[in-house]
């Protein structure tokens, strides 16, 4: 590559970073400046009033995450640790469909499914399991938002696990049989510890992703009690124009995400 | 590896396992499909009174197909921009002659890491100064955010698996490093750049967070379509609506299973 040639190439270059910096850049950075500004003087107000107005939805918040990511790594790595023993080559195709779902969709979709007067109560209703009629109250709550949260990540993190169980030589897997462990001892005493890092990082990404998740809440609330943080940023800029409150809320799920930044980051250094 | 024996209980846990997943996974999307078709449903009836496809076929006019359009439109515009934009950063980056090159890489990579809706939000406040909030160049810039950043990784990683042994070739016989890229390495990576180019029209194609800020009041794709149709009890129509945005990952999934690799699904988790 001659001098003109690296020069070309490098200006060629130059457009996708100038636009990630005016739409991503920027915005990170007045995000970040707006939420110690109110009324356009320097302040912690917008913080301030984050702690009185919606502190109880910041653990709230990390409450539903927290839960959705227990959930989404319990069924995971069983059935990661499945999918490797014992290969099951349709249903884990069938676990990868969520993944081609969008968020949107899946708000949506889980809304008609569970809410009280949805699918799933017409036809436990139909089967005789519970009492036909009954609304179950799954689908407005924080539990049918974990299940809807965990029904779209666990594509994922499946798909993520099996890579690294797959990579677990199998001389480990005889060995411990040989020691007479079924699967279960096989999957935690053995893939398990062997795939840490990349069960780490799964789990990072996907905590970050339920923090930040908003179509999924936006379409499941039923607007009163509890909401997530993204719900509370959204009204507080869209309804009541509040930039300032809503940049601190922003600039709150920054931190929170730190783990996953930092995760990123690493990958790129690597 | 030793198969294991097949024990009663481990037949029952299996059968119990697949009749589990296949519940979890294809209830929900059952439901949309039910009620997709659902032209009269009264609770409690454990199915609609009344199917047809009345739904469906308004599908076919009005805002639902100026949504799809307007779309596609979007995302196909989106899709060259982000393939012309990303194919030089990504060449430079799978050679390691990108200048800055981990802090260049960085700035690929942050808009997957921090939460999406605070940055789209102040990127709105910008968008009405300079009057591109409510346009379509203003929703595909958001969504060249999310578009730049798959482009830019599946094409590094499709540049990098092509080996600098036939460019060297190429080199020695006198063509130029531009004129090598051209003749050589892109048509080689062709898979690649399909594969991206699929993967950036679908994220766009499906994209609501910042269609919503940015698009409002002017701008509706079918995900805000199908957003405002099921927030207005209009279950039907944002039934037919989810179903519609389904079908091409859904048709991308069984054509190509075989062929996607592992890190290009991964990407398809944040759709």
């Amino acid at each position: 590559m001659n001098r003109w040639e690296r020069w070309g190439w490098t200006l060629a270059a130059l457009p996708a970073v100038l636009v990630l910096l005016v739409t991503f850049g920027l915005p990170l950075a007045q995000s970040l400046a707006a939420s110690f500004v109110r009324d356009g003087r320097p302040t912690l107000e917008n913080y301030a009033l984050v702690y009185r107005l919606y502190r109880q939805d910041v653990l709230y918040t990390l409450g539903v995450a927290a839960a959705g990511v227990l959930l989404t790594f319990a069924c995971g790595i069983h059935l990661a640790g499945y999918f490797r023993l014992r290969a099951w080559p349709w249903v884990e195709f069938l676990l990868k469909v969520p993944l081609f779902v969008p968020f949107v969709v899946t708000g949506h979709a889980m809304r008609v499914f569970l809410q009280p007067s949805g699918t799933l109560s017409l036809a436990l209703g139909a089967l005789g399991l519970v009492a036909p009629g009954t609304r179950l109250g799954l689908g407005e709550g924080w539990l049918g938002l974990v299940l809807a949260l965990t029904w779209k990540h666990l594509a994922l993190v499946v798909l993520l696990l099996v890579g690294a169980f797959r990579a677990v030589d199998d001389s480990y897997l005889e060995a411990a049989q040989g020691f007479g462990a079924g699967y279960l001892r096989q999957t935690w005493a053995v893939l398990v510890p062997m795939s840490a890092t990349p069960l780490a990082l799964a789990c990072v990404l996907t905590l970050t992703s339920m923090l930040g998740s908003f179509s999924i809440p936006l379409l499941m609330s039923r607007g009163s009690g509890p909401q997530m943080l993204m719900i509370d940023l959204y009204y507080r800029f869209g309804q009541h124009g509040d930039f300032g409150v809503a940049s601190a809320l922003g600039v709150i799920s920054y931190v929170l995400a730190s783990g996953a930044v930092y995760a990123y980051l690493r990958s790129v250094a690597r | 590896m030793r198969s294991p024996s097949p024990s009663l209980l481990g037949l029952v846990g299996r059968a119990a396992l697949g009749a589990l997943v296949l519940v979890a996974v294809v209830g929900p999307l059952l439901s949309l499909g039910l009620w997709s078709v659902a032209e009269r449903w009264h609770w409690p009836a454990p199915f609609p009174q009344q199917v047809g496809m009345k739904y469906w076929s308004r599908m076919l006019q009005g805002d639902p197909l100026r949504a799809l359009t307007r779309g596609v439109t979007i995302a196909s515009v989106t899709t060259v921009l982000a393939l012309a934009m990303a194919v030089p950063v990504a060449y430079l980056a799978a050679r390691r002659r990108l200048p800055a090159g981990p802090l260049a890489l960085a700035l690929f990579i942050l808009p997957q890491a921090f939460p999406q809706l605070p940055v789209f939000a102040s990127a709105t406040v910008l968008f009405y100064r300079w009057n591109l909030a409510g346009t379509v160049p203003g929703v595909v810039l958001i969504h060249l955010v999310g578009g730049l950043v798959y482009a830019v990784w599946t094409l590094t990683a499709a540049f990098r698996s092509i080996g600098p042994e036939l460019e060297e070739a190429a080199q020695n016989l006198g063509a130029s490093t531009t004129r090598t890229f051209f003749r050589v390495t892109l048509p080689l990576a062709m898979p690649g750049v399909v594969a991206s180019a699929i993967l950036v029209f679908l994220h766009s194609l499906d994209e609501f967070n910042g269609t919503l800020l940015v698009g409002a009041p002017y701008v509706t794709t079918l995900p805000v379509y199908m957003y405002t149709a099921s927030l207005g009890y209009e279950l039907q129509i944002a039934s037919v609506t989810a179903l519609v945005l389904m079908v091409p990952g859904v048709v991308l999934l069984l054509l190509l299973e075989r062929f996607l690799r592992a890190e290009y699904l991964a990407f398809f988790g944040h759709l």
